[in-house]
């Protein structure tokens, strides 16, 4: 690698912008008890404040019925519906909020909120959970901060690590990887056993986005009042190379993520590791159940030198711009996400992967996986989970992006570009959408 | 008065489920919503923007291609269809077919799958590493790339050949049937035999039903979404914009530009109009021949 690479830079600077954040946070707080407010009295109140209110809430965790449950019968002022998210509820919630019928509280993946947020349908909740931001890194908090706004509480968490066959690695004699110079070694000796190091799946740009997100890269930014295209930028190019190398040596197999003909090559042992996110291991078991005790988890291998791990985003709880219990609901969105009651119910019923801190100490994490041959995998996302960078930005046309990505990708499978050139052609078509949307762009 | 009130259930229907939603999207298609810099302030409301939504749909190379592939397609795929449907029909109107009601069936059910599920189950059969047919073909020594780049587009177009040759032929066989049979004796009483008659009598007899079909199936495939985007579920060798109808769901699903989209849906609303009166010019003109 580049001596000269500016990312470890990029990324200190991003960490210490990251800790005056949390330290200036901290002192508002200070300054608000100090004044005899009390950080919950939020200003906004409004005037119902300490009626009773019902609010609405929908989620797609499972047992989250159980938290409610609990929730209410603590707070008889916020009673909380809840509703179960299935199928495109979703997509339904764009028009709810625009039509003035939506939940107070839903659901909503990192990745689209920016798109809401331009739509005007998100609500800037910074004075109501700015006392909760230390109990989030660096990272998940910059996920639902836009601007000098928050719009959300970051709820689930996806750091990388990397699933590999330990019975393939056993039987040649070949070194787990923990560097992508290893990593690359260990696909030309497997290649030679007839094995595919790793997929190379155009249809699933996650592989894409979380490496590049472990690369310090991103697919876009924000510079003043301006967007920026980041899809072809020098740490992208960078993973760019690295995947170019093992396509071209013929160390991926390329083969559609989530069809049929992916999880038969996984259960006959055509693929080694899988790279990928704290969610896929119960995917994996589900899929490929076969396979059974040959599995195991280490963390991604380390892109230039630096110990830092890719994340696929988060899922959050947010809340609409026009809801009429702003307070409430923020309230019971910090109780569940961020309180050890509310996220023990969202890790031991609800088995997600929390992205508050005090959820990453909970000891429902560590169960030992008979399918990954008794390892206790969530010690290595536990380890992974605080070290993805926090100079990922999700642009205003992220959905978009991530097609063009897709598609150049295919292009790319068939050999009729190589990943440099993909990117830039899907960095153009970016740009394009970003003042098609009529927003700024550097 | 009976006459209007008669008429008005038809005319209700017709204003709030074509005329209305055609007029809303011609309208929201001459707008943008208003933005500045990162846009994080939300909206700031909407402003005229004349054809400037036009000028970009047709500005997107893709959208444009979209439409060559379509018509491609049809060109291939609707001759294949509408030949296989007048084959059948011709041959369940002809004395020689034994087990009629049965094949008539065989022929018409793949209309009564849902595209979806045919695209679904096209799509396994298609997929190497599963598919029983790769398998069989591999057997045989034929390396069968269903979905590869070259290939997607017309194994797309085999499950619409699959899907709506029965109902299309359906279609030509009512027409057949609705011929006077005494043309028929006339024509053997001069000699001709079924060959004869089919290409002389029948063929020119229903060509107006044929002309439907055809229309039909321009229309259809101008608007040819379910298939292809089920496709793309297990190859990405059929991109986000495929077709004209699927760029319109990436511009506004996706992309959330309903202004945008809406243009994209008037100008397939508008090639769709051209397209069908050249296809009936050119029938008008061929079926005036033939008679």
């Amino acid at each position: 690698m580049a001596p000269m690479d500016p990312r470890p830079s990029t990324a200190s600077r991003a960490r210490r912008h990251g800790a005056g954040l949390v330290a200036s946070a901290a002192l508002i707080a200070l300054l608000a008890a100090c004044a005899g407010g009390g950080s919950s009295e939020s200003p906004a109140a409004p005037a119902d404040a300490g009626e009773p209110v019902t609010i609405e809430f929908w989620g797609w965790v499972p047992n989250l019925e159980e938290a409610v449950e609990a929730w209410n019968a603590e707070n008889p002022d916020i009673q909380v519906e809840f509703h179960r998210m299935t199928g495109d509820d979703g997509d339904k919630i764009p028009s709810a909020i625009d039509a003035g019928t939506a939940p107070d509280v839903f659901q909503l993946g990192t990745a689209g909120m920016v798109e809401q947020i331009i739509a005007g349908r998100l609500l800037d909740i910074s004075d109501y959970v700015e006392d909760v931001s230390d109990k989030y890194d660096e990272t998940a908090w910059a996920s639902v901060t836009f601007g000098e706004s928050i719009y959300g509480l970051p709820q689930d968490a996806g750091p990388s690590g990397m699933m590999y066959r330990t019975d393939i690695f056993a039987e040649h004699g070949i070194e787990v990887p923990t560097t992508w110079e290893e990593y690359l070694d260990a696909g030309r000796a497997l290649k030679e056993e007839g094995i595919y190091l790793a997929q190379l799946s155009p249809n699933e740009a996650g592989f894409w986005l979380q490496q590049v997100w472990q690369a310090g890269g991103s697919l876009a930014g924000i510079d003043g009042d301006q967007w920026t295209v980041e899809t072809n930028n020098e740490a992208s190019m960078e993973v760019a190379a690295l995947w170019q190398t093992a396509l071209d040596e013929g160390l991926f197999k390329v083969v559609e993520m989530w069809t049929p003909e992916y999880w038969a090559a996984v259960n006959n042992g055509e693929i080694a590791t899988i790279n990928y996110l704290a969610w896929f291991p119960a995917l994996l078991k589900e899929n490929v159940g076969e396979t059974s005790g040959l599995w195991a988890v280490t963390h991604s291998p380390r892109i230039g030198g630096e110990e830092t791990a890719g994340s696929g985003g988060y899922g959050a709880n947010v809340i609409p711009a026009n809801t009429e219990h702003p307070a409430q609901a923020a309230e019971f969105a910090k109780w569940l996400n961020t309180s050890d009651e509310g996220l023990s119910f969202l890790i031991e019923r609800g088995g997600i992967f929390p992205a508050a801190l005090p959820g990453l100490e909970n000891e429902a994490l560590l169960v030992e996986d008979e399918f990954f041959g008794g390892q206790v995998i969530n010690e290595v996302f536990l380890e992974e989970a605080t070290k993805a960078p926090s100079t990922w930005v999700y642009g205003p046309t992220h959905n978009l992006t991530q097609e063009a990505l897709k598609d150049a990708f295919a292009r790319v499978a068939n050999g009729e570009l190589t990943f440099a050139e993909a990117l830039d052609q899907v960095a153009a078509d970016q740009r394009q959408d970003i003042l098609d949307a009529g927003l700024a762009v550097k | 008065m009976a006459p209007y009130l008669l008429s008005l259930p038809f005319v209700a229907l017709f204003t709030v489920f074509m005329a209305a939603p055609i007029l809303v999207a011609v309208w929201s298609s001459l707008f943008r919503v208003r933005r500045s810099g990162l846009g994080l302030g939300g909206n700031e409301g909407t402003e005229f923007v004349g054809l400037d939504n036009y000028v970009l749909a047709l500005g997107r190379p893709e959208f444009v291609e979209s439409f060559g592939r379509v018509l491609l397609y049809g060109m291939v795929q609707v001759p294949i269809m509408l030949g296989l449907a007048l084959l059948f029909a011709l041959l369940f109107d002809s004395a020689v077919t034994r087990f009629k009601p049965f094949f008539q069936l065989v022929v018409f059910l793949p209309y009564a799958v849902p595209t979806v599920v045919a695209a679904l189950l096209w799509g396994f059969l298609y997929q190497p590493g599963v598919s029983p047919l790769v398998e069989w073909l591999a057997g045989l020594g034929v390396d069968a790339q269903f979905l590869a780049p070259g290939t997607v587009l017309w194994s797309i177009a085999n499950i619409g050949v699959w899907s709506y040759t029965g109902i299309n032929m359906i279609i030509i066989y009512s027409a057949l049937q609705a011929v006077p049979r005494d043309v028929y004796e006339a024509a053997r009483l001069d000699g001709a035999g079924e060959l004869r008659t089919a290409l002389s009598i029948k063929i020119p007899m229903v060509a107006p039903a044929i002309f439907l079909t055809v229309l039909f199936s321009i229309i259809g495939n101008l608007q040819l979404f379910n298939e292809p985007a089920v496709i793309r579920s297990i190859t990405s060798n059929v991109t986000a914009t495929y077709t004209p109808n699927m760029s319109i769901y990436q511009a506004t699903t996706v992309g959330g530009n309903a202004n945008l989209g809406a243009a994209m849906a008037v100008i397939v609303g508008i090639v769709t109009l051209v397209v069908s009166v050249l296809a009936s010019r050119a029938s008008n003109r061929g079926t005036k021949g033939a008679l």
